[in-house]
């Protein structure tokens, strides 16, 4: 963080333009080259959306579509496993077809993703809009605003993730769209650690000299948090959001795993994954699928967040690195 | 009363599922019949001796014959308790009759039915060598109806003279005056209406003998006197274990019924289902001579499993009486119109239906509400012929008349429970076929409490939803009555007659069958019954279960009857 703050430091800082954003990016990128897996994660991620984004476009390349039923493709005798060598794979249906129902697993894949990639990325989101909202609050307000707002973000870390989702989405309608009630459970509750950021960056910026410059200027709480803090608050969330991402797939992918997310006919790796789970003898390709793509998903997406956070603050990579032998040093 | 009546209610919901619990097993062996296609591993008459393993996943809880409810006796339990009746311990359809047990023959109805009277064998004794009579049974029925000893089956608090206001004998001990015992040997039940499928429910657990002496109320289940081939020796965790052993004072020759085989029965439940058939299929040291009485293979085991013809020998194939059905709410719009009613009829897909329920192999294709048994009095029709993939076009024009010209938008009611019968998969298979007829279908998943609260709520019943239905005994009455008798209609508590349906016709039909003694000529009306309900599209019959379980492969002479589609614990051999 310290490097961020550097960063905000930089000349003209208190002037009218914050500098930082154009040469930070500019820093960022060059470092970011450099991290040759970052750059394989980064392509495989950007792949992925795209995927996402054109499921409708590949479905209809493959002449297929999610949810219509197949119960040709699959023996009925035998519990439904589907027909033909490796799950069912042909020129018409490229991954196979799903047991029972005869269902395109590649066009299911595909829409899974958009399920997945969504409800991860509008969590995330949330996560950020809210932890930085209250983060703010919480540095720049009073003792006794931040006192409560903290307790709050305190409150929020301690809870248990799954099984206060579990609760919620179990009581909520069934009417409400699920994709977009697990991101808005997600977000809610999984906003505390943005906010500790947050809180913590605020202060110690607070009393750095030019925020105390804009202050006395008589700038008010939002301009100076926009202007002043939120430029050099800006890498310590991103780095943070990075990691967020992929644990959010992985959240929602659990609780669509425990028949709480989304719902069938909606496609989803996790709602897959539950269906697949007793086939793993009969079509194991049925299981394979949807984990490797949560596999391939979450890796790639961590392994970027990773790189964007040695990127973003490289003193920090490397002190993390020599970290273990000055604490063996300094062991007194 | 009220709260009497849904309590009863609530019971035998719970007793149809315990009873297709229980009933499913599967068979596998030397038992010649015309629906044995069940092979078992080794060849050679059935020995006695060896112990029997029962791999379970739900405990033999409250192991009481007041408090078990269960379709014909039960599985486990009929080892234990003999009751007055019992069902015929044979393959396929022959196992669906009822057949004397402690009575000398089937009882002897007079009085338009409403009075049965039985004679019990000489010579049948507890396991600790007293005789048993009439008045052990007379007791053993009183104590059914404590209130502490709840769970047990209602139809005598329904049907006996009295029964509604007896509080059982710990509260009132001058007994119940409509079973009366003249002498040792007698024992006459005096009903408040015809019942001719009388010796169908004497079957039951509740009509086993309990000696008054040894009755020690709730703990009674810990040690139960038993009168049939085996003894509890030891009964832990609520009847998650359950070990029993030979009862010297039971004899094969009062008892045609039981073989019992084995030495030993050693039951263990609390396992998950995929432990179950993993430890079958495995049939390793204990496991060689272990079967099921509650544990189906799914779907994905079933494509395992036919794969290996090794495993596939150690497979029993049943058939309970059971329709899985689309049951409709015609209070709600659009289902008051008959002619939505039978568009869906005519627009469901079967064949993907009977694939999410687990395949061809695991479910056959339902077109009346009765099961297609000949002792329910099966009477084959398809008012509304969807063929095996459904018939979007008729279903569209029926729309049309019906003014629904542009589709229909609806709401179908499921568990979240993947039982694969009221499950989501069968409810998206539903609606990819419905999708075709222009009726956009969408899906409410409830969590199964929720959904069996729902559905059998009359003042909350969706308008749409998954239903099934089994009878505590093969016949029409069980099956029709619950689902069709207008008075049967329950507004406040636990409601199975989810069409409202109270026809003054069907309702003195119902009367002047259960009035028949003779189980054949009833179950003919019963089919006609059948046929005239299903031209008003009440529901959509969509499939039949089948069951198929895995057993050991030590294990010899598998019966498994159309009764309880799985196989008789009591038929068994390990050797």
């Amino acid at each position: 963080m310290s490097e961020a703050l550097l960063a905000s430091e930089t000349p003209g800082a208190g002037a009218t333009k914050a500098p930082v954003p154009a040469s930070g990016a500019r820093q960022f990128w060059r470092r970011l080259r450099t991290q040759r897996a970052a750059l394989v994660a980064a392509a495989v991620v950007a792949l992925l959306v795209l995927v996402a984004l054109a499921a409708p476009l590949l479905t209809a390349l493959e002449g297929q579509d999610p949810t219509s039923y197949h119960p040709g493709l699959v023996d009925s005798a035998r519990g439904g496993v589907p027909v033909g060598s490796f799950g069912g794979i042909s020129a018409d249906h490229w991954l196979g077809v799903e047991p029972q129902t005869g269902r395109d697993l590649f066009a299911r894949l595909v829409y899974g993703a958009r399920v997945s990639l969504g409800v991860a990325l509008a969590a995330t989101l949330l996560q950020i809009v809210l932890g930085v909202a209250v983060g703010l609050a919480s540095g720049l307000g009073g003792r006794w605003l931040d006192q409560t707002l903290s307790r709050a973000t305190d409150v929020m870390v301690a809870l248990p993730l799954m099984v206060f989702a579990l609760a919620l989405l179990a009581v909520i309608p069934s009417s409400v769209p699920r994709p977009v009630l697990v991101a808005l459970v997600v977000g809610f509750i999984q906003w505390g650690g943005v906010a500790k950021i947050v809180r913590a960056g605020t202060i110690s910026l607070k009393s750095l000299d030019h925020v105390a410059a804009a202050r006395l200027s008589g700038w008010g709480g939002v301009r100076i948090a926009r202007r002043e803090l939120l430029p050099a608050l800006a890498a310590p969330v991103i780095t943070y959001a990075a990691l967020l991402v992929p644990t959010n797939i992985t959240v929602e992918a659990a609780l669509s795993f425990l028949g709480v997310g989304v719902k069938p006919p909606t496609a989803s790796w996790g709602q897959m994954l539950t269906s697949a789970d007793v086939w793993y003898q009969a079509a194991p390709q049925y299981l394979l699928l949807p984990a490797a793509a949560l596999f391939v998903t979450v890796l790639a997406l961590t392994v970027l967040g990773d790189g964007v956070r040695t990127a973003l603050d490289p003193r920090a990579a490397s002190r993390l690195r020599i970290g273990t032998g000055r604490k063996r040093e300094g062991g007194s | 009363m009220r709260l009497r009546r849904q309590k009863s209610v609530i019971s035998r919901r719970v007793a149809v599922a315990s009873a297709t619990l229980v009933v499913l097993s599967v068979g596998a062996a030397a038992c010649a019949g015309p629906d044995d296609k069940n092979e078992a591993g080794g060849g050679g008459k059935p020995q006695q001796g060896g112990t029997l393993t029962v791999l379970n996943s739900n405990p033999q809880s409250d192991f009481d014959p007041a408090r078990l409810y269960t379709s014909g006796g039960g599985n486990v339990p009929s080892l234990v308790f003999r009751t007055l009746t019992t069902r015929n311990r044979e393959d396929g359809a022959t196992g669906t009759k009822v057949v004397p047990d402690l009575a000398e023959s089937l009882g002897k109805p007079s009085e338009n039915a409403t009075v049965w009277t039985y004679k019990i064998k000489k010579g049948v004794r507890f396991e600790d060598g007293s005789p048993v009579t009439t008045k052990d049974i007379k007791y053993g029925i009183e104590r059914s109806f404590a209130a502490e000893l709840s769970g047990g089956a209602p139809f005598l608090r329904d049907w006996l003279i009295g029964g509604d206001k007896y509080q059982g004998p710990y509260k009132d001990k001058k007994g119940l005056d409509s079973v009366e015992t003249p002498d040792d040997q007698t024992i006459v039940f005096r009903l408040n209406k015809p019942v001719g499928d009388f010796d169908y429910v004497a079957t039951q657990t509740s009509f086993a003998p309990v000696p008054k002496a040894k009755d020690e109320g709730t703990k009674y289940e810990e040690h139960p006197v038993s009168t049939g081939p085996y003894k509890v020796v030891k009964n832990s965790g609520d009847g998650e274990r359950l070990q029993l052993e030979r009862n010297p004072h039971w004899s094969a020759k009062t008892d045609a019924e039981r073989k019992a085989y084995p030495d030993k029965i050693d039951v263990r439940s609390g396992l998950n289902s995929s432990v179950i058939n993993q430890r079958l299929s495995a049939s390793q040291g204990a496991d060689a001579a272990a079967i099921t009485t509650d544990t189906n293979l799914g779907p994905a085991e079933l494509a395992k499993v036919s794969g290996d013809k090794k495993l596939a020998a150690q497979v029993g194939t049943g058939h309970f009486g059971y329709t899985n059905y689309l049951a409709f709410n015609p209070k709600v719009k659009p289902f008051d119109d008959p002619k939505v009613r039978q568009a869906i009829s005519y627009a469901v897909d079967r064949t993907s239906v009977i694939n999410a329920a687990g395949g061809s192999s695991l479910a056959e294709p339902a077109t009346t509400f009765l099961p297609n048994q000949k002792s329910f009095g099966y009477t084959k029709f398809d008012h509304f012929p969807a063929g095996a993939s459904g018939n979007a076009k008729k279903a569209k024009e029926l729309l049309k008349e019906a003014g629904h010209k542009d589709g229909l938008t609806i709401t179908l009611t499921h568990s979240n429970d993947k039982n694969f019968e009221t499950s989501p998969e069968i409810a998206t298979a539903l609606q990819d076929a419905l999708k075709k007829a222009g009726i956009t279908v969408k899906l409410q998943g409830l969590e199964d409490n929720d959904y069996e609260d729902k559905v059998h709520d009359a003042k909350d019943e969706p308008g749409l939803f998954l239903a099934h239905w089994g009878a505590d005994w093969p016949s029409g009455g069980p099956f029709l009555a619950p689902i069709f008798d207008g008075r049967q209609i329950v507004n406040d508590g636990y409601n199975f007659n989810s069409s409202f349906h109270n026809d003054k016709s069907v309702n003195a039909e119902i009367d002047s069958i259960n009035k028949l003694t003779d189980h054949d000529a009833a179950a003919k009306r019963w089919g006609a019954l059948d046929k005239k309900i299903g031209a008003k599209a009440l529901n959509v019959p969509l499939f039949h279960p089948v069951y198929k379980r895995l057993y050991g492969k030590d294990i010899k002479n598998v019966v498994i009857s159309d009764w309880t589609g799985v196989l008789d614990v009591s038929q068994v051999a390990v050797k």
